[in-house]
């Protein structure tokens, strides 16, 4: 018989990590003030590891708590997320008034996200663009390699 | 029961995670992001195998292992950019072809 224990926690696992990167961008971008979201990820993060502690099998028990611990760290992620914004490194989002402020203040944010964008090249040695490319601008390759 | 267990398996997986922002860099430094089918089929099989394993606890750790393993493979591409933009140290050095490089090629890097 199949053992689907680890099936599952692998898919908590992906889903979690998936929601870290994807979700609190997004979450992040929306949000006026990043407090409220981080103290529920927080109450989410204890409230399912608390639940993992009398939950009925291994595997609710784990999946409860691969999700709650990685709850714990979003809410720490969040403020992270409000950093790369502030440095450019992640898009501000320009109708969020925090974001705004940001933007306004003329330091490094941008609304462009400087990630989307293919690699250069997988095995040259690649050239280092250090400061801001500008906006909607594609590097080339002749920068380079 | 299970509290200690499930906590066990949530530290694991946070611990594993971490481990994972650690590959990634290493690899893309050293290899480059095009050998992402690798670390994708390594993680598939560990889910695989996790099938396999009688023991739920040992069953539940290479599901979390392989898990991250295929995050950590679409995770490739992403560090490759941010290399590129000198977020991150880039290699001088030209990197070695991953095999089957012609195939590797020919399909969309993943990334989520």
């Amino acid at each position: 018989m199949l053992q689907f224990a680890g099936f599952w926690m692998a898919l908590a696992t992906f889903l979690s990590i998936w929601w870290g990167h994807v979700g609190v961008r997004k979450l992040e971008a929306r949000s006026g003030n990043i407090l409220p979201p981080a103290l529920l990820l927080i109450g989410g993060g204890l409230g399912l590891n608390v639940y993992a502690a009398v939950a009925p099998n291994l595997t609710i028990a784990g999946v409860c708590s691969i999700i709650g611990i990685t709850l714990l760290w979003d809410a720490f992620e969040l403020f992270r997320q409000q950093k790369r914004v502030q440095k450019g490194h992640a898009p501000a989002n320009p109708n969020n008034p925090r974001h705004a402020a940001y933007l306004a203040a003329g330091g490094h944010a941008t609304t462009a996200d400087l990630l989307d964008r293919e690699p250069l090249d997988g095995q040259a040695a690649q050239p280092v663009l250090r400061g801001r490319p500008r906006v909607g601008v594609h590097m080339d390759h002749s920068m380079g390699d | 029961m299970y509290w200690w267990s499930g906590l066990a398996l949530g530290l694991f997986s946070f611990g594993i995670i971490g481990f994972g922002f650690f590959w990634v860099i290493r690899m893309e430094y050293y290899l480059g992001y095009l050998w992402w089918p690798y670390p994708l089929a390594f993680g598939l099989l560990l889910v695989l195998a996790s099938l396999f394993v009688g023991d739920a606890g040992w069953s539940a750790l290479l599901g979390i292992t392989g898990a991250s393993f295929v995050w950590g493979a679409t995770e490739l591409k992403e560090q490759a950019v941010r290399a590129d933009l000198g977020w991150f140290r880039a290699n001088p050095n030209r990197k070695p072809d991953p095999p089957g490089l012609r195939w590797i090629k020919k399909i969309k890097a993943p990334h989520l």
